[in-house]
């Protein structure tokens, strides 16, 4: 079962492991996850989501890869679009399917394991200070027993000229496997950059892939962050990510859940500073039995912040979804812009969701909004189109392309938009 | 010819014009949650024809646009209503559309990601489809688009845009007789184009209508008012009241309403219902 696999891989990296702050990290994590183990359905945030079904089976970290990757790779949404390619299978880095573009060799867009060696000051000034480990327990068995992942650092006013991919791929093939990327990403003052997180998946065996990506966007500088997650067959997936922001950050994130047997985000934004304005879309398609969780959580920590987030789910068949979005504003947080809404379309009697808005306010001067929304298409969109002699099954689908669209057309590269809007449109 | 005919259960055609015979209406009652709406009624509309339905708030007016298109809130209690013969009533909303029955709306929705190239490019190329016509080629549909968007004098940016996403009340409208342009119903059917216009809009709107008038098509115009039929001047006006037509007669019948309000209509119905 997956716990006996991770305590024995874990006993068979101390045996290896040199002493080092780093091992230290790694101990008093792996402490924790032993202490607390998996979340389950008791713990009120994953009341909705129940990993038992992860648990019970038996999972392999691996660095096999097989040669379907290349033609997945091929096939993937990002193969012609001009972009810093970082590629990993199962956890490892693979530099032969990678690319990197960018000329400014200031700017650092690597892997982590490297960077560990390499960028040994800013990956200690950073590694470990956002993703928190205590009662986080998939945190704590990430830092316990990372793979590998990307590393970008964008020094002062650089700006990456082209996004930077950073493409998973679980290749269970062979047998059912289990990768933890770590993924560190750190934009200097003033600096910007476009970061695309992919998920893609081949092979007939299962897979359980925890990722933790720590963000760190420093004074005034600019954040595009996209996730997209597409992975086929018997995927598990729990993603963190912590994003923490200094004065006068600018973020727009979109996560886009496309496919994954079950999928657990928890995107985490704080507010570290003055005038911060963050932009949070999500967009999550489930079909069949799938499910998908998105605990998004807000920290407004300082004054005269803006976040404004928008989540939209489409649930067909039998799929469930969950939706929990926080907002937390802090005492000192006055003058804070605070909107969220969800909306869900349920396309079948047997489809559910789950939805939680949630909002706690300390300060007193604040704007703040939330609202979640489920039911079927609007009649009225419905019948207009039916008045010009579109038939019901082509206008629902327009209605629903429209409704989805609005959602991946928060990114901002216009040719991953035009091949996002046709995956969309076959899948609805 | 000023004098006002009243006419009972019987189908009309008081001027006695001529015409190929398009909708026929037939003692049509409908009610919406077991309310009762419409209460019987009769109306003939041939080719060529313009018809104003007016009167007071609550007559039924936005009741019979909406059966006649085919809003499925609606129980049709009893009645008939055919288009060139064909039952319409039997028909989906869509194959109404298809057969040749347009509804400009009152309020016309804001539909965000449905942009219009795309809304008419489908709605045009289903009308095709249902009348066994190969689709429209790509280059031959937006030189369509381009020629109707002139013909009613429409803003070509609004085409680019969403549909009718932040649009005015006018362009929305205008909007409107652009898509009736597109797909050249047999019959349209105008639901208070009026309501939320101001003058100069109103004006482009029923040029657009005068435009689009000819000896093959018919509009139903439902007004409060008689401001719009100066514009769009019917050959027949119908008064509707308690979901009846009480009075019918040409374009003069607008003006006496004008200037003396329904009340005397309604007198005069509760009298002949005590006689009766």
């Amino acid at each position: 079962m997956l716990l006996e696999n991770i305590k024995s891989e874990y006993n068979q990296y101390k045996n290896q492991a040199e002493e080092s702050a780093f091992f230290q990290l790694r101990e008093k994590a792996f402490a924790e996850f032993d202490k607390s183990g998996f979340p389950t359905i008791k713990n009120e945030e994953w009341k909705y989501t129940n990993l038992k079904s992860i648990f019970d089976k038996n999972f392999k970290s691996t660095c096999v890869s097989s040669a379907s990757v290349k033609n997945l790779l091929v096939d993937s949404l990002f193969n012609s679009i001009k972009a810093n390619k970082l590629v990993f299978v199962n956890g490892s880095f693979n530099p032969e399917l990678s690319s990197i573009i960018e000329k400014d060799s200031a700017i650092v867009i690597s892997n982590l394991a490297k960077a560990r060696k390499e960028n040994t000051i800013v990956f200690d000034a950073h590694f470990g200070n956002y993703a928190k480990i205590e009662n986080e327990s998939l945190n704590a068995m990430n830092t316990a027993l990372m793979s590998d992942g990307a590393f970008v650092y964008v020094p002062s006013n650089k700006k990456v000229e082209n996004p930077i991919i950073i493409i998973n791929v679980v290749d269970a093939n062979d047998m059912n496997v289990l990768s933890q990327p770590r993924n560190l990403i750190i934009l200097e003052k003033n600096a910007e950059a476009c970061i695309v997180e992919s998920y893609i998946s081949v092979g007939v065996n299962a897979s359980f892939i925890n990722v933790v990506n720590e963000i760190y966007v420093n004074e005034n500088a600019h954040l595009e962050h996209y996730k997209i997650q597409q992975q086929t067959g018997e995927s598990y997936q729990n993603n963190y990510t912590q994003i923490f922001q200094e004065a006068n950050t600018n973020i727009n994130q979109v996560t886009l859940t496309l496919d994954g047997t079950m999928v657990r985000n928890n995107l985490h934004f704080y507010m570290n500073g003055k005038n911060c304005d963050t932009l949070l879309y999500g967009l999550y398609i489930t079909e069949g039995s799938n499910h998908i969780d998105n605990h998004t959580r807000v920290d407004h920590a300082m004054p005269n912040c803006q976040s404004n987030e928008l989540y939209k789910g489409i649930m067909k068949d039998k799929s469930t979804a969950v939706f929990n979005g926080k907002i937390m504003v802090h005492l000192d947080a006055q003058k804070t812009n605070a909107y969220q809404r969800n909306q869900n379309v349920l396309l079948d009697p047997e489809a559910s969701i789950n939805t939680k808005p949630q909002l706690e306010i300390f300060a007193d001067d604040v704007k703040c909004t939330h609202g979640a929304t489920i039911g079927q298409l609007d009649e009225e969109p419905m019948f207009y189109l039916r008045s010009r002699g579109i038939p019901e099954d082509v206008a629902r689908k327009m209605l629903l392309n429209a409704f989805a669209d609005d959602i991946a057309e928060k990114i901002k590269i216009p040719e991953l938009v035009g091949l996002l809007e046709q995956l969309i449109e076959e899948k609805l | 010819m000023n004098e006002i005919e009243k006419i009972g259960n019987q189908t009309l055609s008081p001027l006695g014009r001529v015409g190929e015979g398009l909708l026929s209406i037939k003692n049509l009652k409908a009610e919406i949650e077991g309310k009762k709406i419409l209460n019987g009624i009769n109306l003939e509309v041939k080719a060529g024809e313009v018809h104003a339905i007016m009167g007071p708030n609550g007559a039924g007016k936005s009741t019979l646009s909406a059966v006649l298109a085919g809003r499925a809130d609606y129980d049709v209690t009893e009645g008939s209503v055919t288009l060139d013969g064909k039952d319409l009533l039997d028909m989906s909303a869509e194959d109404r559309a298809r057969e040749g029955v347009f509804l400009a709306f009152q309020y016309p929705i804001e539909i965000p990601g449905v942009s219009t190239t795309n809304f008419l490019k489908t709605a045009v190329n289903e009308k095709r489809k249902y009348q066994g016509l190969e689709p429209m080629e790509a280059t031959d549909f937006l030189k369509l688009m381009r020629q109707k968007m002139e013909f009613v004098e429409m803003d070509k940016s609004l085409t680019s845009r969403s549909l009718n996403e932040g649009f005015s009340g006018g362009e929305k409208k205008r909007n409107e007789i652009f898509q009736m342009a597109m797909l050249e119903p047999k019959l349209s059917i105008l639901d208070e184009t009026d309501s939320g216009l101001d003058i100069d809009a109103l004006r482009l709107v029923s040029e657009g209508v005068n435009k689009l008038r000819n000896k093959d098509n018919a509009y139903i115009v439902i007004t409060h008012y008689q401001r719009l039929l100066d514009y769009i001047v019917p050959d027949f006006v119908h008064v509707l009241y308690k979901g009846r037509i009480v009075k019918s007669g040409d374009a003069s019948l607008a003006k006496e309403l004008e200037l003396k309000g329904y009340d005397w209509i309604k007198a005069e119905v509760e009298a002949n219902a005590k006689i009766i």
